[in-house]
């Protein structure tokens, strides 16, 4: 009984695969999954790095602004005649550096990460608009396109990408030392204290480390649109939150998996797919997508509580 | 007969903490509810006030059977509680908090503040509190607390009252006071019941005494035929935990000195060493500094002036991670809130101030030998080092502590109330832990308010007041001479001396 429930999110996203695949004859095709891979590998990659934040029992909600600021850099140097690898890159070092910069106010400035990534959500989204002038970048190499578009063997490259990260994120949680303090900084953060362990140290980079995962989605988001967008990536920080959180993740920390992250993602992908295809209103989309979040967690929290 | 309750049980997850609880109150009469810590006393007032429910057993009110799902179900009752822990809005004024939940209206349903403050200032009056009705209780002592909790208590008119421990941070004057209302209540008719550890006060205000020990009532009798020795003897039941006493070793080599320690305004120039071998007590009155001590010496807080020297050599500490690095230990007093991280597994809590990691990669089976090692060497009782250590008994949980210092090869051991919550074969468990750990070489510092247990495990006894030491005392001392050295203005002790 155990073991069902805590697999009952794999079971969902069965259940939703054959569900979908009953329901429509558009849905398990090549052309509808890789689109549905494609649509979900960006705030999956954001998700991961999420994980490991919410299980620091943290929160950063500054990732959307974040994913635009990094695609933003990224194409700008790309336009500026820069190869397509260093527009990467660069894209994924802002992320990294946007990160850091949150992980340094939470653990210096000692202010809760809510109220931190709050702060630089309208402060990264604003230095975009004021860095790119508020216009899109265009002039951007057309393989750059790869990226987020491209096939290996027919598998779509994002996918790849994805598993690769999930990979290295489920290592870091699972078999280092930095994952094993970051569950517990976020099961108690006075016993790590106590403990000697460098809390601070490690919670700054946690949060590097979800801006560097940002970096790179962003990367991706502007070679699927092929432009550098600041106005890019706005409410996918509540899509990853949301990923974690249906995945196992609590937000009062210590608890949440890379597999759990990556079930809860494709579980949102696919409720938005299915919407599509069914021809459901996306209003309505939107009332679902929100019940369920709401619907995963307290299933959750029945399953704790009786564990107790 | 107001209340009876017969074979209560409840257990938390894996941990029975009421076995068969018994308990009737009268009518007009102080009922005393006395064990040892963890005996279950307080599970049993939370299931009375509606705080817990029962896991099984019969609770009945007036001579009906009752369930109370919630405190509000138990207040319509007319049971009410005052808490050991205060249960208050901290952030709104003691008028606010005596009619929390039942404040007064006015024709519009609009919360009248004015009569509320009226009504409020006439209680405080009548008692004559040191409080004022306008005051937030955020700034209040925790006596001023406990005085808030009590005016509402009597605010609402009940006819059961529960003390939990009302007086443990009181001063003799307040104490006084609450004598006062308890027999004013009794004498109207409402039946208290009043959870103390205070010998002294038992007699002063009790009727009737009820006996737990180990989640079980085992006596009920009048307060005027029951000798203090046997209510002990019902209290402490196993004859283990009273007739332990520790054989000292001869001191080694000094593993710390602290020299002129101060951190205004909780410690003043202390100094002390501690010896390899040598279990050192600690004891003093709530708020005589020796938790503050504890913390300084560990890094936690900073003293404005002193030297602390680690296995003779001079060393600033300015963060826990220091003091670790130095070999130093604490088993803080809050062990839910400090030491333990309970939701994960048993092994991750034994080897967290030491993963075991090559390159930041984690050595897994390393550290399976670590926890192994631990679980044996501590005889933690456990399912395995997979468990999550929230599950575990107290005393288990105290040991899973213990053993993430044991592991790391600490030398020097700050124990801060290490029995506090945990029953008495563990104590004496924890006992044992201490003093092997005192025989392989490490100097324990043993901070307790339990002065029996100071006076069973200590080579020597310290004692603080007004964060300063008062004076030390040898490990075969009495209580007496103990509280004297406590409590006594500085003055007397410096002529007694």
């Amino acid at each position: 009984m155990k073991t069902v429930q805590r697999l009952l999110p794999f079971i969902t996203l069965i259940i939703l695969v054959i569900a979908l695949s009953l329901a429509t004859p558009h849905f398990l095709t090549a052309t509808n999954l890789s689109s549905v891979v494609r649509q979900t590998a960006v705030f999956n990659i954001m998700a991961l790095g999420m994980t490991l934040i919410i299980i620091s029992s943290g929160v950063d909600l500054s990732v959307g602004s974040i994913l635009a600021m990094g695609g933003l850099m990224g194409t700008m140097a790309m336009a500026k005649g820069q190869p397509i690898l260093v527009g990467v890159i660069t894209g994924i070092v802002t992320g990294g550096v946007f990160g850091l910069m949150n992980g340094l106010a939470i653990t210096r400035l000692n202010i809760s990460p809510f109220i931190v990534t709050l702060g630089t959500m309208g402060i990264v989204r604003g230095l975009a608009l004021v860095v790119s002038n508020g216009l899109p970048v265009h002039e951007i190499p057309k393989s750059f396109s790869y990226l987020g578009e491209g096939t290996v063997a027919g598998v779509p490259f994002v996918l790849l990408l994805l598993v690769v990260c999930a990979a290295l994120v489920h290592f870091l949680l699972e078999h280092t030392r930095l994952g094993r303090y970051t569950f517990a900084i976020g099961s108690n953060v006075d016993a790590a204290i106590y403990a000697g362990i460098p809390v601070k140290f490690h919670t700054t980079a946690i949060y590097a480390i979800g801006g560097l995962l940002t970096g790179l989605a962003g990367m991706i988001e502007a070679s699927r649109l092929m432009t550098g967008q600041p106005t890019a990536g706005q409410g996918y920080e509540l899509q990853a939150i949301a990923a974690v959180v249906i995945g196992g993740g609590s937000l009062r920390g210590g608890e949440g998996s890379v597999v759990g992250t990556l079930i809860g993602g494709f579980i949102m992908g696919l409720l938005a797919n299915g919407c599509d295809l069914l021809g459901i209103n996306p209003y309505w989309q939107q009332v679902i997508i929100g019940a369920v979040i709401i619907l995963a967690v307290s299933v959750d929290e029945l399953r704790k509580r009786r564990a107790v | 007969m107001l209340l009876e309750l017969k074979g209560v049980q409840k257990r938390f997850g894996g941990v029975t903490a009421l076995r068969s609880g018994d308990l009737s109150v009268d009518a007009g009469e102080v009922h005393l509810v006395m064990g040892e810590n963890g005996a279950g006393k307080s599970t049993l007032m939370k299931i009375i006030a509606g705080l817990h429910q029962r896991d099984g057993g019969e609770m009945r009110w007036r001579g009906q059977p009752v369930n109370f799902a919630n405190p509000v179900e138990a207040a319509q009752m007319g049971i009410a509680m005052v808490h050991q822990e205060s249960l208050l809005a901290p952030h709104l004024t003691v008028a606010e908090n005596i009619f929390l939940g039942r404040e007064i209206s006015n024709r519009l349903g609009l919360v009248d503040r004015g009569a509320m403050l009226e009504k409020a200032r006439k209680l405080i009056a009548e008692h004559r509190f040191p409080l004022q009705a306008d005051w937030k209780v955020d700034r209040l002592s925790p006596a001023g607390k406990q005085l808030v909790e009590i005016c509402r208590a009597i605010q609402h008119g009940t006819s059961l009252l529960i003390f939990d421990e009302p007086t443990s941070s009181l001063s003799e004057a307040e104490t006084h006071e609450v004598f006062k209302i308890v027999r004013t209540l009794r004498d109207r008719g409402t039946g208290v019941i009043y959870i103390t550890h205070r010998m002294d006060e038992l007699r002063s205000v009790g009727d009737r005494v009820t006996i737990l020990r180990d989640g079980e009532t085992v006596h009920s009798e009048a307060m005027s035929t029951l000798s203090t020795a046997n209510m002990i003897r019902y209290m402490v039941g196993r004859e283990v935990a009273a007739l332990y006493q520790r054989e000292p070793v001869p001191p080694g080599e000094e593993l710390l000195r602290v020299h002129n320690l101060s951190a205004p305004p909780s410690l003043h120039d202390v100094t002390l060493t501690l010896r390899a071998g040598e279990i050192t007590g600690m004891a003093g009155l709530v708020g005589a500094g020796r938790t503050e001590l504890c913390r300084a010496i560990f890094g936690l807080d900073h003293p404005s002036n002193g030297q602390i020297w680690v296995a003779g050599k001079q060393t600033a500490i300015r963060s826990p991670r220091d003091a670790v690095r130095h070999g130093i230990a604490l088993i803080p007093e809050d062990r839910q809130k400090t030491g333990l991280a309970r939701e994960l597994p048993i092994a991750w809590n034994v080897t967290m101030a030491q993963t075991p990691a090559r390159y930041g990669v984690l050595r897994h089976a390393a550290e399976r030998d670590i926890t192994k090692k631990a679980i044996d060497r501590l005889r933690i009782r456990c399912d395995g080092g997979g468990q999550k250590a929230g599950r575990l008994s107290g005393g288990n949980q105290q040991k899973v502590v213990i053993s993430k210092w044991v592991s790391r090869g600490a030398r020097v051991f700050l124990f801060d109330e290490p029995t506090r919550g945990i029953d008495i074969g563990a104590k004496v468990e924890v006992f044992e832990v201490m003093d092997e750990l005192a025989r392989q070489g490490a100097a324990i510092l043993m901070v307790s308010s339990e002065l029996p247990e100071l006076l069973q495990v200590a080579d020597r006894i310290l004692v603080m007041r007004q964060g300063r030491l008062a004076g030390e005392l040898p490990g075969r001392t009495t209580q007496e001479a103990i509280m004297r050295l406590a409590t006594l203005p500085s003055s007397e002790t410096e002529l007694e001396s």
